[in-house]
């Protein structure tokens, strides 16, 4: 009954236009895994969704599994291949849980419409690490470990903040002036006339970068291990924090991972303060106490302001 | 009454044919003409797959069936009649829409046979690609619409439900109907898909001879035979096969990011590129132009600006419109023949499919008002859309009140009847007594049969309106809100809070809101503490409150059986409605956003009272201190006395 349709339709991920705040925040994921995934939350339009599956295929060469909005329970967790219990063998299905710990991403399109129940099993075995499995019949505990990545349009509903700290990184879909904007739609719609064609040059080229940026990020991952993170720039990271008025230590954690990432993208020894100041909104707006309260997630220039004389001089 | 249009025709530029059997594109009746649009329209939205959504605007609900059956004809073209299309509604569950589950009696027991449902058996298979109708899209389940979001323009569709496991490319073709005033109610997000949007206000289908008959005149079929016929064969068959993407130029998009403004989405401009990428291969053109930017939108009723616009270089300037028409307007145009002289020639000084007709007037059919929503494709973009909050979101469930088949599944339990049944824990029992009852077959007998228990939803709601405001002069709140409070606390209602004119507020021009299970959760406690600040966006507050009330009320099944709104404000709004949708104020303010917020209080009042009670907490701040009568008397509410801190009940609404 699993059927799978050939070649993905998706734009190249070289080949998406502006958005470099969701880029980095993807490649930085990518990098250090350990930051926890990242959530990307836009108006609609704005090519978030195909920018994660741009990215999955540029750098796993597959598409991501996703849970899609209207997904059962047994699908998440795990349950029994129905056609094999209509045969009489009692056959288990892994759930996407399981998919995505073995490709250490999960997708979910739309979170913030994901029905309540799906989040609470997401949220315990992100927070806890374990999947117990102990209905109809099935009785198993697996660990697991994955990111999410999670793309939402904030008009239709915000996130439970349990939730929201569970993405290691959030990030908002940029506003494109005209230029951008005709690059894009020029961009699209060559896109869409290429793919009738057997020998594009134009998807030649797209692959080759998309070939440059693939080893980028594998050079960068081989290199973060090595980059060193000096306790000044610990030390700016936790008073950032209180700052801004961080909840709970996970935002700090996750932005010297990600700051230890961006050094490592750039190809420095270790990381400096301006590494970390670049991705502490990232790391930082979801766990404000507004956007907690769903309020906003906007990083204004007052966040900014109440920044600034850490990193001067 | 629209001006009769000329049927201009435009030089063959292309070396390229069009595809079919020669016919030329165009030469066709031009957009002033609604069934001319819909039936050129259709055609675009079979041939291309990226204008898959075709959502018509206040089309006359008797014509839903003949449009659907004449969209059906044109995908399956002339050579194999029409697929039945899937219509969805109020009712489907996930359930229904993308899994189907058959369970057959036979001599050894009852045997379960799971397979893709309605929305994904299409998706994979050869022939036509199907199609879905949705006759009222305001009206459509949530299911529905959150399965339209995940479809409509996708390039790969995942299915993770019990039974079928798959990942499609969705190939159906989506018409929906929806009411212009009704576009408020629908997810934008939702209405963004739809690539091709069309007011349809004053469409009339021919009868009989060509005559425009009345809408749900004439014999069944009649009507689209009639339209089918006047699409030229040509036509019919790029929608059947498909047509090759041409190069669009630079002058297109430009054009097309002029004519839809500044403000709009990516989504709308490539919406209207590909329209006019279609529309220029359905005319045989090597590449899309500014004309081609242009014939799109006013195929669409987006008004293009009567002065000629900059045509890139190459581009032949539109020649002068033939005389006379082809027929009356609200009719196709005769179909053409076949041979070569019917393709039109520039020497005819005419123009064909990027003839351009007057932008006023289009969609209206002969003898029909104008209407101020006629032309307009995205009703949902006026400043006086009301608008419901999060449409895509089902609401909270709570385990109170009678079991219900709609909700989400908790359990599964044995089952007395045939309904709702949980068909892998079924399964999964019979499996288990297969070996001790050796039976040739797999069987499952009545005995293994369960069905799902699912999720109630909240019986009651307590939507609270909290003006921050008009804090000052006021007894405590939660001693003034105690009745309202321990209502919600001892029926476990959820809770709906709305604020407006609090000090923090994230946008002090518009108000908040956020769903609570019930009072003990901690916001809501939060919320009756704050502090107040400048502006008060009451009418904001007040359109907010008739949002989430209709949204609750509205779901058939699932509503709740009581819901109390509780308002407590001194109705001085200092906000008028209109800054609060833009964010941006705007010159004086004087008395607009009292009047507005009285203006929304009245929508509420209108509201069906058999299950919704409404109460004006009233601060007593002076001067204007009958301005909480004022608003109670618009929402039919009583007014509670608020100063004292006693709760008691002053007047009647």
């Amino acid at each position: 009954m699993n059927r799978e349709v050939p070649g993905p339709r998706i734009l190249p991920y070289s080949r998406v236009v502006a958005q470099d705040e969701l880029k980095l925040a993807l490649e930085l994921h990518h990098v250090v895994p350990r930051i926890g995934g990242v959530l990307m939350a836009g108006p609609r339009g704005t090519a978030k969704s195909t920018l994660v599956r741009a990215f999955a295929l540029m750098a796993h060469g597959e598409l991501p599994v996703t849970l899609p909005i209207n997904a059962t329970d047994d699908r998440v967790v795990g349950g029994w291949d129905l056609d094999a219990l209509i045969r009489g063998e009692p056959r288990p299905q892994p759930g996407l849980l399981e998919d995505a710990a073995d490709k250490g991403l999960l997708y979910v399109d739309e979170v913030n419409l994901l029905d309540d129940h799906l989040v609470d099993i997401i949220l315990d075995v992100a927070a806890t690490g374990v999947l117990s499995v102990q209905r109809e019949g099935l009785d198993t505990a697996k660990y697991l470990s994955f990111g999410l990545v999670g793309t939402m349009n904030p008009e239709e509903g915000g996130l439970r903040p349990q939730l929201l700290d569970r993405f290691g990184l959030m990030v908002t879909a940029e506003t494109l002036d005209a230029t951008a904007r005709h690059l894009l739609l020029r961009t699209v719609l060559d896109f869409e006339q290429e793919l009738g064609r057997e020998d594009s040059a134009w998807l030649s080229d797209a692959r080759r970068e998309d070939g440059r940026a693939r080893d980028r990020l594998t050079a960068a991952r081989a290199r973060v291990g090595a980059v060193d993170v000096p306790d000044h720039v610990l030390e700016l990271c936790a008073r950032a924090a209180e700052r801004t008025g961080a909840v709970g230590q996970r935002g700090e954690i996750v932005a010297v991972l990600a700051a230890r990432a961006l050094a490592a993208l750039e190809g420095a020894d270790r990381v400096t303060p301006g590494h970390l100041r670049r991705v502490l909104p990232m790391a930082l707006r979801h766990r404000r106490p507004e956007a907690a309260r769903g309020d906003t997630f906007d990083w204004e220039p007052d966040d900014d302001a109440r920044l600034q004389d850490l990193f001067e001089g | 009454m629209a001006a009769v249009p000329h049927v201009p025709h435009l030089p063959p530029a292309s070396s390229d044919p069009p595809p079919g059997d020669g016919t030329a594109v165009t030469g066709a009746a031009p957009y002033g003409d609604p069934a001319h649009r819909l039936g050129l329209a259709l055609v675009c939205a079979a041939a291309e797959p990226a204008l898959s959504g075709v959502l018509l605007l206040d089309l006359d609900p008797r014509l839903v069936e003949p449009v659907a059956r004449l969209f059906g004809a044109v995908l399956a073209g002339a050579d194999e009649p029409a697929r039945p299309p899937l219509v969805l509604g109020a009712a489907d569950r996930d359930e229904d829409l993308w899994t189907r589950t058959r369970i057959r009696g036979g001599e050894h027991g009852i045997t379960v046979v799971t397979e893709p449902g309605p929305l994904a058996e299409g998706d994979g298979a050869d022939g036509a690609p199907p199609l879905v109708v949705v006759p009222d899209l305001a009206r459509l389940s949530v299911a529905g619409m959150r399965a339209a979001v995940q479809l409509l323009g996708a390039d790969l569709v995942t299915v993770e439900r019990g039974g079928p496991r798959r990942t499609v490319r969705p190939r159906a073709r989506w018409l929906a109907v929806c009411r212009g005033a009704d576009a408020g109610r629908v997810s934008r997000h939702l209405l963004d898909r739809f690539a091709l949007r069309l007011p349809m206000a004053g469409l009339r289908l021919p009868g009989p001879g060509a005559a425009l008959a009345e809408p749900g005149a004439g014999q069944a079929g009649e009507a689209e035979q009639a339209l089918l016929a006047g699409l030229p064969a040509a036509w019919r068959s790029a929608a059947r096969r498909g047509v090759r993407p041409v190069p669009v130029g630079d002058a297109a998009i430009a054009r097309a990011q002029e004519l839809l403004g500044p403000g709009t989405g990516v989504r709308r401009e490539l919406a209207l590129l590909r329209l006019a990428r279609t529309l220029a291969a359905l005319d045989g053109r090597p590449s899309a132009s500014a004309e081609h930017s242009d014939a799109a939108a006013r195929l669409i009723g987006v008004a293009v600006p009567e002065s000629a616009p900059d045509r890139p270089e190459g581009h032949p300037e539109p020649l002068d419109p033939a005389p006379g028409p082809t027929g009356p307007p609200g009719t196709l145009p005769e179909r053409r023949g076949a041979g070569a002289d019917s393709r039109p020639r520039a020497r005819d000084g005419g123009r064909g499919l990027l003839d351009t007709g007057p932008a006023e007037g289009i969609g209206t059919a002969p003898g029909a008002a104008p209407s101020p929503a006629v032309g307009n494709p995205y009703p949902e973009d006026e400043p006086a859309a009301v608008r419901d909050a999060v449409p895509l979101s089902g609401p909270r469930r709570r385990t109170t009140g009678p079991g219900s088949t709609r909700g989400t599944v908790i359990g599964t339990r044995r089952a007395t009847d045939l309904r709702d049944i949980a068909h892998v824990r079924s399964v999964r029992e019979a499996a288990v007594h297969q070996r001790a009852r050796r039976t040739e077959r797999f069987t499952v007998s009545p005995v293994d049969l369960h069905s799902n228990v699912r999720a109630a939803a909240p019986e009651r709601v307590l939507v609270l309106l909290l003006d921050h405001t008009c804090r000052a002069g006021a007894g405590p709140w939660p001693e003034v809100l105690a009745p309202f409070l321990q209502w919600a606390y001892t029926s476990r209602a959820a809770v709906q809070v709305i604020e407006v004119g609090a000090a923090d507020a994230a946008d002090e021009l518009r108000a908040g809101s956020f769903t609570a299970r019930g009072v003990l959760d901690p916001r809501v406690p939060a919320a009756l503490h704050r502090r107040a600040g400048r502006a008060t966006p009451l009418a904001h507050g007040v359109e907010l409150a008739a949002q989430a009330l209709r949204r609750l009320f509205r779901r058939q099944g699932t509503g709740p059986a009581e819901a109390w709104l509780v308002v407590v404000t001194d109705g001085r709004g200092n906000v008028p409605l209109r800054v609060s949708h833009t964010g941006r104020p705007a010159g004086e303010v004087a008395a607009t956003g009292v009047e507005d917020a009285v203006a929304a209080a009245a929508r509420i009042g209108a509201m069906d009272r058999t299950r919704l009670h409404v109460a004006v907490v009233d601060p007593g701040r002076e001067p204007y201190g009958d301005l909480p009568y004022v608003l109670a008397d618009r929402l039919g509410a009583i007014v509670v006395d608020g100063g004292r801190g006693s709760g008691a009940e002053v007047a009647g609404g």
